[in-house]
């Protein structure tokens, strides 16, 4: 009974581990994409609602951890933002895609459509090798 | 079970405990502006729902404390603050460390604060003191109070501002995010933790002890650089332009000779790099007093 309890809670740890492994690269492709088709400057609560009314699963990507990931896009020039008041509440800030934020979503968008045809190549011809 | 957005945020710190205080100020900044307009909306769309009632699925979704603080976390152990790493750490030889801080674009941009901090200093000091006496002096009458309050949000203003100084010219994590007052309590008790809290009286301080430092920092950096400028332009004022060039001790005026002036420029050459690094020692204790003077720990 122990044992097997410990199995379980081992194998919820891998799970999460490799979910959060998959979501840190992935994150930041994803609010690229959101920014660049977005038609004016979004904050935070409104780009987790884009997420949120676009899929079901939301329990793959924490709305918390959006936040970081935001923030080092724009220490690394991909986005800009701005904190304006708002009326009611703390401030907002404002986030905007920028030209090199453009440049490399392409890119990164090239590299993930290889990596997922390459995954998707491996993992579903498991039995070519036999 | 988290019943109300304080009760998070109070979690949150908990686990960013010995993080940067930076970026537990960001993080908590991020997480109160999600949460608080989030339940904003919940109660919008069903007035009948009580703050314990809303706050569970948005928390859910939002992330617990514990994922959130791993989140931010990993993001600052990728991302270096301001100026970043130097390009080649390694197998330097000590002959080409010393050298090679002249290339060094931090040793540049901790001397451009030092010097600019005389200005700064200046201006903070200027501020503070004026904005003391004034809020002070004009206590006993009515405009006095809204007078010192506007001055200290004034003093939490520069401090913001001067944190960004600190991280983009000396590479030292500052907030990136202003602090801002919870909206949920009153307006007196915001204007109480104003006064109560840490960072208005040390920034306030700060401001006061900028325009010492200001002169230390800029007087000690301007002679340095300015002399071994001269020293390593020996060979050229002496040599090509026939300059006199004089070594004043005490009383007594020296010229200096021809065979003299190499070991002179020698001295400039190993002076200016010495000054560099000492622009980038001094710098570094500077951005430690700021972070302890112009962060919140506690609130």
């Amino acid at each position: 009974m122990w044992g097997k309890n410990k199995n379980v809670e081992e194998t919820e740890s891998a799970d999460k581990k490799f979910q959060k492994e998959l979501v840190s690269g992935v994150a930041a492709l994803v609010l690229l994409t959101i920014l660049d088709k977005a038609a004016e400057p979004m904050y935070g609560y409104q780009i987790a609602k884009v997420i949120d009314g676009q899929t079901e699963d939301t329990a793959m990507l924490k709305q918390g951890a959006l936040y970081p990931v935001l923030r080092s896009l724009e220490s690394s020039r991909l986005l800009q933002s701005r904190v304006e008041p708002s009326v009611s509440g703390p401030p907002r800030r404002y986030y905007q895609i920028t030209e090199l934020g453009r440049s490399t979503l392409a890119r990164w968008k090239d590299m993930w459509n290889q990596m997922r045809t390459f995954v998707d190549t491996v993992t579903e011809g498991e039995g070519n090798g036999q | 079970m988290v019943n109300s957005v304080d009760e998070y945020l109070a979690l949150l710190r908990k686990e960013l405990a010995g993080s940067d205080a930076a970026v537990i100020q960001d993080a908590l900044a991020d997480a109160e502006e999600h949460l608080r307009l989030a339940l904003a909306q919940a109660i919008s769309g069903r007035p009948d729902i009580s703050e314990v009632e809303a706050i569970p699925p948005i928390v859910e979704k939002y992330g617990s404390p514990q994922e959130v603080s791993t989140a931010y976390r990993e993001m600052e152990a990728r991302a270096p603050a301001g100026f970043g790493r130097s390009a080649r750490v390694g197998h330097q030889s000590i002959v080409s460390r010393f050298f090679g801080v002249i290339a060094d674009p931090r040793a540049w941009a901790a001397l451009l604060y030092l010097l600019l901090s005389l200005g700064t200093g200046i201006a903070y000091f200027t501020w503070a003191v004026t904005g003391l006496s004034l809020s002070l002096g004009l206590l006993v009458l009515i405009v006095g109070l809204p007078l010192a309050i506007l001055f200290l949000l004034s003093i939490r203003g520069i401090a913001f501002i001067e944190g960004r100084l600190v991280e983009a010219l000396l590479g030292v994590r500052m907030p990136r995010r202003r602090m801002f007052f919870d909206d949920t309590t009153g307006f007196w008790k915001k204007i109480k933790s104003l006064f109560t809290q840490r960072i208005t009286w040390t920034a306030l301080a700060y401001c006061v002890l900028q325009l010492g430092l200001g002169i230390a920092y800029f007087t000690v950096f301007a002679v340095l650089i300015g002399l071994s400028v001269y020293l390593i332009a020996m060979p050229i004022t002496v040599g090509v332009l026939d300059m006199p060039a004089y070594i004043i001790l005490g009383d007594t005026e020296y010229l200096a000779t021809d065979w003299s002036v190499p070991i002179f420029f020698l001295l400039g050459v190993l002076l200016l790099p010495a000054t560099m690094h000492l622009a980038k020692l001094v710098g570094k204790g500077h951005g430690a007093l700021a972070k302890f003077m112009l962060v919140s720990k506690q609130d």
